[in-house]
């Protein structure tokens, strides 16, 4: 196996002049080289590939690639959504326009509505951008056999990576096979071979060797996707009793070079009359991809903030107030009853008006927010095989992002069979295995599960019939629990799994199965809430407490549900406070793309976490992805906002803005 | 990374002999400064030079102090005895450092001169005065961390090194070994501010030097304070930080002949990291401090005081109000008045 | 989800070579939600040919700009 390194535009904005790849192919080690783009091309952001080079090693690879002379003539770009907006200035794109007209809606009257309103709240909010930041890094292992691919990538879909390498290289999808055993975090950013997988592929074609590519931390925050930056000049009333009366909203943000960047809003809260109009902006950056709950905890921020500063016009309490404007309770809303609930356990009571009085510098306070997901799965099937010697395999074409899906297949096959989970093998991750979808938009859970359920019970009634003629009964007479097949209300009247297996002879139980409705459903709520300390000498804040209250339908199995309301809390905790993907305003270059000044909390900046599942077995598998990230950040926010009496309308939560804040509150506010 | 020899000396003479080549030699303690800049191309050494194997002992002095080799661990200066008790702020800064792993691999040489962290000198792309070229991109672009003190340029960085900073206020000397023999220069003295002549380093070493000793006098009749501000808890960069050495009328501090003086500073030292190019030690503040009694608004004088130099540049005129806390509540902890 | 569902893709309007999230997870459209807020989108789409959000022709791949008239359109 060799190694492979791409070379990238180090300019946001340019055309390529030359690539002369000749002083790399003579370099020690190397075994080949590609030109991706060609001479005229445009180059739309820092990152953007434009050649590749394979070598012996990892250290070769990288030096030789620096030997690839690639010329170019820098262009004007666009490094921010203000200079993007300007009608006269620099251009993103030779060819296409800086914006474009997002969505519009409009409901009610929304001067009635501005009429009814005893209280009107008009600010600006934002949020930044942020990146995936997938601690396994995008990328690939590629092996030729004759015009046969396997790849190894490091990917959220087996099934979609062997569409993508099938027709970007123009082979036939059945002479592709992916493989992706375990990964380490996708979060949206990992559905397709993308550049790099389709360049290893290449490099090892012309190789004649196995190629493997993985990009640097650098290369992951230019160039595998982040979340789109926010903006929004929210106009909002509500009435003298607390009801929400009108939002009038104009919405901006920017997914990169010519990508979108919508977001829901207002969120949630039921504003009767309202106008929400949205451009995107484009500007020289590395495009966006679906991150965790995509839109979401943009839009959640932005009604959130709006919201307390609302609660505040008409002296109601944050949670009263939400009550009053949220959805009604429903089995898929349940916001309501967490406000309530949650407020009880996490001693809302204890908290003061907005500004703590107590004296010091340090100041504490609490802050509420909600937010909702869909998590629908379908149309994943498998494969179950039970052999005479009782062993079990359950095959899905699933993966395995760092979730658990490869737990939760055995546990359902495992109980379904009444035996261990150490009795069933999981096989996932490999497109050898039956359709699954890519593990996104939290419906893995709600596809999977089910499939395996129908697939292991088809199995087991196959069983069923085997072993019935023995124990003189009919099949439907027959349960399996606890590592036996016996006679339902007789459990005596029986034999152990391993020899009830034993009659199955010399062709094993082998049987398909897919996704059946009925077992998973739609539509989960949540609602957090938090407790910071705030430092107003140093506008540095501290988190002392996060409670999720958070429902999945069923819960398949607690300690992975909750690894993902722990996971989402912590990286809504980074969007928060400390990610940031920052640009040059000068260069249009990133000026942090690593993980020293690319600010990721620590063990020791992650406060106490409960996590408060709702069990909701009558609805069956939701999914729990994403949800859990999506209001952690407003309920921050608001908490430093009650602490400190100073309103901050964009994230992250910098000291620099804590400062701010704290002094143009003091100054006579912003109000 | 560019392939390079590895020198590996077993003494100090050796090592400086090591560092004469046609090439560019560079020397290496823990290494954690010197292989990433390697790794991401802003140096490309062909001579590797080891100074691990040196001195990495702390030693006591005839005249009270310590001597403290250049390859002694800083997770070994944060728990050695006699630093925990004579210079409490060395241990407070030592402790502080990056993360453990950072600590027990680095290095106080590498510590002391470990390059600028600013973000324009750690990409590629941007071509600075520290690296040869003609701008400091920092001026027009992302400052947010840069110096709010000694800004008149070319370079706007601040030192990187925490160990710098009560070294200097405790008025350490570091031992320098070159071609020509040895010197002994006051840590003060050994930190330059920029100039466009000598932008490329941050102190006085030459090509061929190597830093073997840090050497901290007798502490005297002093009361110690250490304060950072930081962001994340670890993992992360000081956004500012200070330690105070102040020197008190009376017996160690405690109350004079007349029980009035005894509470009252002499003299004191300020010294304020992550905001300059060097150490930046306070001048307004060490004179605010002298003569008055250490209280509460004694530390609230001083941290006026501290700032009242300072010139931020267009993005960070935030760290001045953490400055100021830092030096007040360095200051009160001297007073062991409880800090947040 | 909206984001997983808005971008409807019309067979013979656009490129059979426009890829998103949506069409990659098997999702169920939140019939509700239209319930809690307005529909919009955030999706990311790429060209299945050159695997990223630049089509064969340098120029961008969204469903807007990836129909008939485009040389690279393929139905
Ligand atoms: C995320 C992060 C956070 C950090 N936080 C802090 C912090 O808060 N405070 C802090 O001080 N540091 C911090 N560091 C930096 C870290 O402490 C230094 O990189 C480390 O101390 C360097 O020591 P070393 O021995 O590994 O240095 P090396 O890499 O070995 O050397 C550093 C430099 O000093 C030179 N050098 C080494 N020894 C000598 C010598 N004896 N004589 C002359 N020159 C010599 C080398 O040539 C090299 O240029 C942080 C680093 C990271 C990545
Ligand atoms: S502060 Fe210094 S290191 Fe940073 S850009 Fe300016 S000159 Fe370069």
């Amino acid at each position: 196996m060799i190694y492979g390194k791409i070379v990238r535009s180090p300019y946001p904005h340019a055309k390529v002049v030359s690539i002369d790849l000749s002083a790399a192919e003579k370099a020690p080690g190397v075994k080949a080289t590609l030109a991706y783009m060609k001479a005229g091309d445009e180059v739309h952001y820092q990152g953007d590939p434009v050649a590749a080079v394979a070598a012996d090693t990892e250290e070769r690879a990288r030096d030789a690639a620096r030997l690839i002379r690639v010329r170019y003539e820098a262009l004007p770009q666009v490094s921010s959504e203000a200079q993007g907006m300007q009608l006269i200035g620099p251009r993103w794109s030779t060819t296409q326009p800086n914006t474009r007209a997002g969505q519009r809606a409009e409901t009610g009257d929304l001067d009635a509505g501005f009429k009814q309103a005893a209280h009107i709240v008009e600010q600006t909010y934002s949020t930044h951008i942020i990146t995936h930041v997938c601690l396994e890094t995008h990328g690939a292992v590629c092996e030729w056999d004759g015009d046969k691919l396997t790849a190894w990538v490091s990917t959220q879909g087996v099934h979609q990576c062997a569409q993508g390498y099938a027709q970007a290289l123009g082979i036939p999808q059945t002479n592709v096979r992916v493989i992706t055993q375990y990964m380490g975090g996708g979060f949206g950013s990992k559905f397709a071979p993308d550049s790099q997988g389709i360049i290893c592929a290449k490099l090892a074609k012309a190789a004649g060797v196995p190629v493997k590519l993985m990009l640097d931390r650098k290369e992951e925050h230019l160039d595998t996707g982040n979340r789109p930056s926010a903006f929004a000049k929210i106009k909002a009333g509500v009435s003298s009793d607390g009801k929400l009366t009108a939002f009038d909203g104009t919405s901006w943000g920017t997914g990169g070079a010519g990508a979108s960047s919508g977001f829901p809003l207002p969120y949630l809260y039921q504003f009767p009359n309202r106008k929400r109009v949205h451009t995107d902006v484009y500007i020289n950056a590395g495009q966006q991809r679906a991150m965790r709950a995509p839109g979401h905890p943009q839009g959640c921020f932005l009604t959130e903030i709006l919201m307390d500063e609302l609660a505040d016009r008409v002296k109601m309490d944050p949670v009263e107030f939400r009550i009053k404007n949220a959805p009604p309770l429903a089995p898929n809303a349940q916001w309501v009853k967490y406000f309530a609930e949650g407020a009880k356990r996490f001693g809302w009571d204890k908290r003061h008006a907005t500004g703590d009085p107590t004296p010091g510098p340090i100041k504490t306070g609490m802050g509420v927010s909600a937010h909702l997901w869909g998590g629908a799965g379908r149309g994943s099937t498998a494969h179950v095989d039970i052999m005479s010697d009782g062993s079990v395999v359950v095959k899905c074409g699933t993966q395995d992002l760092g979730t658990g899906t490869r737990t939760l297949v055995a546990i359902v096959a495992a109980e379904t069979f009444g035996l261990p989970v150490s009795g069933v093998k999981p096989e996932i991750g490999d497109t050898l295995y039956p359709f699954s979808g890519g593990s996104g938009g939290s419906t893995t859970a709600a596809s999977v599960t089910p499939a395996i359920r129908v697939t292991s019970l088809n199995a087991l009634d196959a069983l069923f019939a085997k072993v019935a003629p023995t124990l003189g009964v009919t099949p439907d007479q027959l349960a399996a629990e606890g590592g036996r097949i016996f006679v339902k209300g007789n459990s005596s009247k029986g034999l152990s799994w391993k020899d009830a297996c034993k009659l199955i002879g010399t062709e094993p139980i082998s049987v398909d199965g897919k996704w059946e409705d009925g077992l998973s459903s739609s539509g989960t709520s949540g609602v957090q809430f938090a407790e910071v300390e705030v430092d107003i000498e140093t506008g540095i804040v501290r988190i002392k407490r996060i409670l999720a209250m958070q429902d999945c339908g069923l819960i398949v199995d607690k300690l992975t549900a909750e690894s993902q309301a722990y996971g989402g809390v912590v990286a809504a905790i980074n969007f928060a406070l400390f990610e940031d993907r920052i640009l040059d305003r000068v260069t249009g270059q990133m000026v942090n793309p690593n993980m020293e000044w690319y600010l990721l909390a620590g063990m020791s900046d992650i406060p106490k976490i409960d996590i408060v599942l709702n069990n909701m077995p009558e609805r069956g598998v939701i999914g729990i992805g994403e949800p859990p990230t999506v209001s952690t950040a407003s309920a921050i926010a608001n908490a430093v906002r009650n602490a400190t009496g100073a309103t901050i309308r964009s994230l992250p939560l910098h000291p620099h803005k804590v400062l701010a804040a704290i002094e143009q509150e003091r100054a006579g506010g912003t109000n | 990374m560019k392939a390079f020899a590895y020198v590996n000396p077993t003494s100090e003479k050796e090592a400086v002999a090591a560092l004469k080549t046609d090439g560019i030699a560079m020397v290496i303690g823990g290494g954690q400064d010197l292989l990433s800049r390697m790794k991401d191309y802003i140096d490309s050494p062909d001579r590797v030079v080891n100074v691990k194997g040196l001195d990495a002992t702390v030693t006591a002095t005839s005249d009270g102090g310590v001597k403290i080799g250049s390859a002694v661990k800083i997770v070994d200066l944060a728990e050695h005895a006699a630093v925990m008790s004579l210079y409490p702020s060395v241990a407070a800064a030592a402790i502080e450092v990056g993360t453990p792993q950072i600590r027990n691999q680095g290095t106080v040489g590498g510590n002391i001169n470990q390059r600028p962290r600013c973000w324009y000198f750690r990409n590629e792309e941007f071509v600075c005065y520290k690296k040869g070229g003609s701008r400091c991109f920092a001026v027009n672009g992302e400052n947010q961390y840069h110096a709010i003190f000694g800004n008149d340029g070319p370079s706007h960085i601040v030192h990187p090194s925490s160990l710098a900073v009560p070294f200097v206020a405790y008025g350490a000397k570091f031992r320098v070994l070159g071609p020509n023999g040895e010197r002994e220069i006051a840590a003060a003295d050994y930190f330059t501010m920029p100039t466009l002549a000598n932008v490329l380093k941050e102190n006085v070493l030459d090509d061929e030097d190597i830093l073997t000793h840090v050497i901290l006098p007798a502490p005297g009749n002093v009361k110690h304070g250490h304060y950072e501000v930081r962001y994340k808890q670890s993992h992360d960069w000081p956004l500012a930080f200070t330690t105070v050495v102040l020197v008190m009328n009376g017996v160690n501090g405690t109350s004079g002949a007349n029980g009035t003086s005894g509470s009252t500073i002499r003299s004191a030292r300020v010294v304020l990291g992550a905001v300059a190019p060097v150490p930046w030690r306070s001048r307004p503040a060490e004179d605010a401090l002298a003569g008055k009694a250490l209280n509460e608004a004694t530390a609230a004088l001083a941290g006026e005081a501290a700032i009242s130099e300072a010139k931020p540049m267009s993005g960070n005129a935030y760290k001045i109000q953490i400055a100021k806390t830092a030096v007040k509540r360095a200051v009160m902890r001297a007073a062991g008045i409880k800090t947040v | 989800m909206e984001h997983l569902t808005s971008p409807k893709l019309t067979p013979g309007v656009h490129c059979l070579s426009l890829r998103h999230k949506g069409m990659y997870v098997t999702s169920m459209p939140y019939p509700e939600e239209s319930q809690f807020y307005d529909s919009y989108d955030a999706t990311a789409y790429w060209c299945v040919e050159t695997q990223r959000g630049f089509g064969p022709d340098g120029a961008s791949v969204r469903p807007d700009c990836c129909t008939g008239e485009r040389d690279c359109c393929k139905h």
